[in-house]
């Protein structure tokens, strides 16, 4: 299946950048494992012409020379979703777009780069109110949500939202939607 | 969904976030009905326990799966609840139940008597007696019978000529294609033969058994299943893919016997496909060409069965469709139809099976196509009979567009 963008996430960050990026004209996929409770009804999308593919999951993706060239999904089995741009908004532990181990934490369908605290002991704090330094966790960001992998920046996967560092479910819908506005813009 | 858990369909990863109640068609419109949420993982967690805390219930669920496409954290509720009620569930109205759920066993006596059969099922007097003695909703069009079943006249027009293409598949045509509107099949094999494909069925094929598991016939289901994966293995064994029609037979051979029956069909599941993707695949590896009626026109709206929800594919029908030149598609907001297989045939669901339907149906008339394309053969019913307007499958459509011959000679 071939895309000019594909989206992986019907949250907030996934949903706000679909909107956009069709608004572009661009002809647009995303891939969710469910719906969002903060954006359940995805048909205004599909009218627009979003090809929803919904109660899927993205299980890997390939990379060649910094870019993105192809996702596979569990639905799609050997049918390939090809992009030109690929935006990441898969959200954070919830829904394993970020998934931590005993000893790491990593974000799964790429391996992109992830900033988090190598000490484990870092990571909460047994003050339930206090700052919690786990939802600080996600995928590194190079600006306006560019990232990489093994240290190279990727020219065609942007990441918004929650699966990012520094932004979490805490945070206010703007705050996540002001994520999706920036790696779309990285679109032209 | 990959298994993330050590329980059975996920079962640990729900989250209570309850997503899966605010889809459920049937909750929305049956008060009776727990809701996927409590007749799935909440529910399970005190069977486990004890059986004894199974409700009957349960029974309201369709199948649907609705709520398994909403969930975010991969729970399989419905097979969980499908589960529970072929594990618990009491069997009531045992004599329609196993009448609606044998389509392979009625076919062919409705088949071999089908002008005094059709009209019989079409009479009040005879609605009002199924209704008042077996409890099949008088309300309801009863599907048609045809006099001469796909099979019979697959062998007598077509299976001669079908070693003579360069390419083969086996097709598992299902019990619809075969009793109720055998020019699905035909349509299939003119298309497919076009195409350069010969078409073979499978050593004696059975129903699929997706109504026997609804109606917890949990025995009968698992023999028709053993016996589908012993056959598809044969003709995967022979280097042939099993291409399909129906989206419900297509999901309970891929994924219902091994969840619910326990029948293992790791073998042969891969290659068991829906002849929408497998012409999308062919298409796009560029193996086939299709060369289209110059002068034809429809404006069609779709609609994605549940069913097809869950196999993931609905926009390789959409994309299919879309390369009709002369096609106008709308697809239409997702909804169930309210039929849910035999569901709705039964006297105590027609009220919810149609108020189910209600936004389907709505959205049918504003949109007003020429006709609503469509996979589910169940569906088709429930959709021409509460609209008025005809529905066609997809293959169907494809049949009508192509110029066959050209497209014959284009793929020799």
């Amino acid at each position: 299946m071939r895309y000019d963008a594909v989206i992986i996430g019907a949250g907030i960050a996934g949903t706000t950048a679909a909107e956009a990026l069709l608004a572009k004209g661009l002809r647009c996929a995303l891939v969710a494992q469910g719906r969002s409770k903060s954006n359940p009804d995805l048909n205004a999308l599909v009218a627009r012409g979003l090809a929803l593919y919904l109660g899927d999951e993205v299980l890997s993706g390939d990379i060649v020379e910094g870019r993105v060239v192809a996702l596979h999904t569990q639905k799609l089995e050997d049918v390939a979703l090809v992009a030109d741009n690929y935006i990441l908004a898969s959200g954070k532990f919830f829904s394993r777009g970020i998934v931590a181990d005993m000893d790491r934490v990593y974000e799964p369908i790429f391996g992109l780069d992830v900033e988090y605290d190598a000490d484990r002991s870092n990571w909460f704090n047994a003050d339930f109110a206090a700052d919690q330094k786990f939802l600080s966790f996600g995928v590194k960001n190079y600006g306006q949500g560019k990232v990489a992998h093994e240290g190279v920046v990727l020219s065609n996967l942007f990441a918004a939202g929650e699966v990012l560092e520094g932004i979490c479910s805490l945070d206010s819908a703007e705050k996540i939607a002001a994520s999706a506005a920036e790696a779309v813009s990285n679109i032209k | 969904m990959q298994e993330h858990s050590i329980s059975a369909n996920n079962f640990e990863q729900c989250q209570k976030c309850a997503i899966c109640t605010t889809v459920c068609p049937v909750l929305a419109n049956n008060e009776l009905y727990p809701g996927p949420k409590q007749a799935g993982p909440d529910g399970e967690r005190y069977r486990m326990k004890n059986p004894v805390f199974y409700q009957e219930t349960l029974k309201y669920c369709m199948n649907c799966k609705r709520c398994e496409v909403a969930c975010p954290s991969g729970v399989k509720i419905g097979d969980m609840i499908q589960s529970a009620k072929l594990e618990y569930g009491k069997r009531s109205h045992i004599i329609r139940d196993t009448t609606l759920a044998s389509t392979d066993l009625v076919g062919p006596m409705a088949s071999a008597f089908a002008p005094v059969a059709n009209l019989a099922l079409s009479m009040k007097p005879v609605k009002a007696v199924l209704d008042a003695t077996i409890g099949v909703s008088k309300h309801r069009t009863m599907p048609k019978y045809s006099s001469q079943t796909f099979e019979s006249w697959f062998k007598k027009n077509a299976a001669a000529k079908q070693d003579g293409f360069r390419n083969h598949i086996s097709y598992y045509h299902g019990c619809y294609a075969n009793f109720n509107y055998p020019q699905l099949g035909k349509d299939f094999v003119a298309v497919m033969n076009a195409l350069g494909y010969g078409v073979h069925l499978l050593d004696k094929e059975e129903c699929c058994g997706v109504a026997m598991i609804s109606a917890g016939m949990k025995k009968q289901a698992t023999k028709k299943a053993q016996h589908n994966v012993k056959v598809i293995g044969e003709a995967v064994a022979a280097g042939r893919k099993v291409v399909t029609v129906s989206t419900s037979c297509t999901l309970t051979i891929r994924d219902e016997y091994p969840h619910l029956l326990g029948v293992d069909n790791s073998a042969v599941r891969d290659n068991v496909v829906l002849v929408e993707k497998f012409l999308w695949q062919a298409l796009s590896a560029e193996n086939v060409k299709l060369v289209w009626k110059e002068d034809y026109k429809a404006r069609a709206a779709y609609h994605v069965p549940c069913h097809q929800e869950v196999l993931g594919w609905s926009n390789f029908t959409i994309e299919l469709l879309q390369m009709i030149p002369g096609m106008e598609l709308t697809v239409l907001d997702s909804h169930c139809c309210g039929i849910g297989g035999t569901y709705g045939f039964k006297k105590e669901n027609y009220e919810t099976s149609q108020k189910i339907g209600q936004p389907l149906f709505d959205s049918i008339k504003a949109a007003d196509p020429d006709f609503v394309a469509c996979e589910c053969e169940t569906c088709k019913w429930q959709i021409e009979m509460s609209t008025g307007y005809a529905v066609k499958n997809p293959i169907s459509i494809l049949a009508e567009a192509l110029d066959l011959e050209k497209t014959m000679e284009a793929n020799r």
